[in-house]
């Protein structure tokens, strides 16, 4: 079960991954939802930074360098909190199982590296929903640096942590920045209770582990028929020509 | 000078502990003249020599445009709204008042934290929370708290162009019928700021008078106040600004 601020269990189920940058969470939250799907379950995603009403404004915050440690804190807060009221409370509400890229340890690792309080961010994050599971994608500190810096070698101003001043090189300023957030990683694991995931395994074995994991979480949640047409199709001899535009109507409606 | 006090957790990364500034709070409910009142307060503070700013909800660079839009489609959630009106507050912490305090202005806050909890509370958010969040602020110097009757308030706002959805709770309040809305949702507001004038020590100004009659009671509670700064400031003898007493 998910929890309630207030204690109250929700029916669905919220399973979220957290790590520095280059963990590999993305992949294997993307491995895990695909499995879901085709085992029928009812999936909604959410990510980090996507609030409609909130996204735009952090963007332009970012992009002019406008934020301080502790409007940098207030903004994102203020993201998960218009995903939780409209889209993952609702969805546990309804029975459905959650899947949260990064979440609110997200921000008690990268605010308080950035000096922000610690008691100050927990109470600001007061209202998240307790997640069914927190898996944190454990990975030394250089692994992770090898994986971004070899795939994408300009960096972003507050990504690399270059409003705090550590060093005026990117790299270096990246490198001290991710540091201090796995640092703060580390206390929440036994604070939160977080799963750790060996981030050095092979792909494949961290997902087995992680399914391992949930499965006993899934007991009781809802499912969801994905293609319900598939069987007229097969039955009538049908192609399903129209379905494409079908879709489309749905999407723009 | 001030000294840096905060209600909850210090703003991060502030290392002052004196700001030479005065923060002035005018606070009150919509349509109360809230911004009439500082406009006058802030011409007269010119006037006498003294370097003024303001600020007011909504106006900081950071939030602005993204409030605005999100009032106009009306898909704010209570949580969201409140940390969004955090940021903007922050926003325009950092880089308005605390740089015009640290000159030595006097700053004229339209609301202040005192609008935004009495907002969280009357939508049923948890009142430990939102004070919480917003324990960064500064506590001010002096918070002025324009108190009216919503008797009085109503003709006010149908002059100045009528009921705005959110200023009558529409958000989370039954039913269409936006007069009634707005009583409802102004009485529980009053009731809220009623209630926090202990809690925060406000001055408390009867705002059902005219403007004039608001305006001299302001005024001269400013002028106590910066009497004070000067005397602190080592400027005791210069000439104060005058009194225009009504007659």
């Amino acid at each position: 079960m998910a929890t309630a601020p207030d204690g109250t269990a929700l029916r669905g189920r919220l399973f979220i991954v957290e790590g520095i940058d280059g963990s590999g969470k993305s992949t294997q939250l993307d491995l895990l939802h695909k499995w879901l799907v085709s085992r029928g379950y009812l999936v909604a995603f959410t990510e980090w930074n996507s609030s409609p009403v909130v996204r735009q404004t952090t963007k332009k915050g970012k992009d002019n360098k406008l934020l301080s440690p502790a409007s940098f804190c207030l903004i994102h807060a203020a993201d998960l909190a218009d995903r939780v009221e409209h889209q993952i409370l609702p969805a546990l509400q309804a029975g459905a199982i959650v899947l949260a890229d990064r979440y609110a340890y997200t921000a008690f690792a990268r605010d308080v590296a950035r000096g922000v309080d610690r008691e100050w961010v927990r109470a600001i994050y007061r209202f998240a929903v307790r997640p069914t599971v927190a898996f944190y994608f454990r990975v030394p500190l250089d692994e992770s640096l090898q994986r971004i810096l070899v795939g994408r070698p300009e960096l972003k101003y507050y990504e690399a942590g270059l409003d705090l001043g550590l060093s005026d090189d990117p790299y270096e300023s990246f490198r001290l920045f991710q540091g201090r957030i796995l640092r703060e990683y580390e206390h929440l694991v036994d604070e939160f209770g977080l799963t750790v995931i060996d981030a050095t395994q092979p792909l494949v074995q961290q997902q087995a582990r992680m399914r391992k994991l949930i499965l006993p979480h899934l007991k009781g949640v809802q499912k969801v028929e994905h293609r319900p047409w598939r069987e007229v199709l097969s039955k009538e001899g049908l192609h399903g020509r129209y379905l494409d535009v079908a879709s489309r109507d749905r999407e723009e409606n | 000078m001030t000294r840096t006090l905060f209600y909850g957790h210090p703003l991060p990364g502030l290392k002052d502990t004196e700001l030479p500034g005065k923060l002035i709070v005018v606070e009150g409910t919509d349509g109360v003249g809230r911004s009439t009142q500082i406009a006058l307060l802030r011409e007269w503070l010119e006037a006498n020599g003294y370097a003024a700013t303001e600020t007011g909800f909504t106006r900081s660079v950071l939030v602005a445009s993204g409030i605005r839009k999100a009032k106009r489609g009306h898909t704010m959630g209570d949580l969201t709204m409140n940390l969004f009106y955090a940021t903007d507050f922050v926003d325009r912490l950092e880089k308005q008042i605390i740089p015009a305090l640290r000159a030595g202005f006097v700053v004229l806050t339209d609301r202040y934290i005192y609008s935004l909890i009495a907002r969280a509370q009357v939508r049923g958010v948890d009142a430990q929370w939102i004070r919480d969040v917003i324990g960064f602020a500064l506590i001010p110097d002096v918070v002025f708290y324009l108190q009216i009757d919503v008797d009085n308030l109503i003709p006010r706002v149908v002059n100045s162009g009528g009921f705005d959805y959110w200023e009558s709770g529409m958000d989370f309040l039954r039913g269409d019928d936006i007069y009634k809305n707005y009583v409802d949702y102004q009485t529980q507001l009053l009731k809220q700021f009623d209630a926090m004038a202990q809690e925060y020590h406000f001055h408390v100004v009867d705002a059902n008078r005219n403007v004039p009659e608001v305006f001299i009671d302001l005024r001269d509670a400013i002028q106590t106040l910066i009497g004070d700064f000067e005397h602190q400031a080592g400027l005791g003898a210069a000439t104060p600004p005058k009194k225009n007493k009504r007659k």
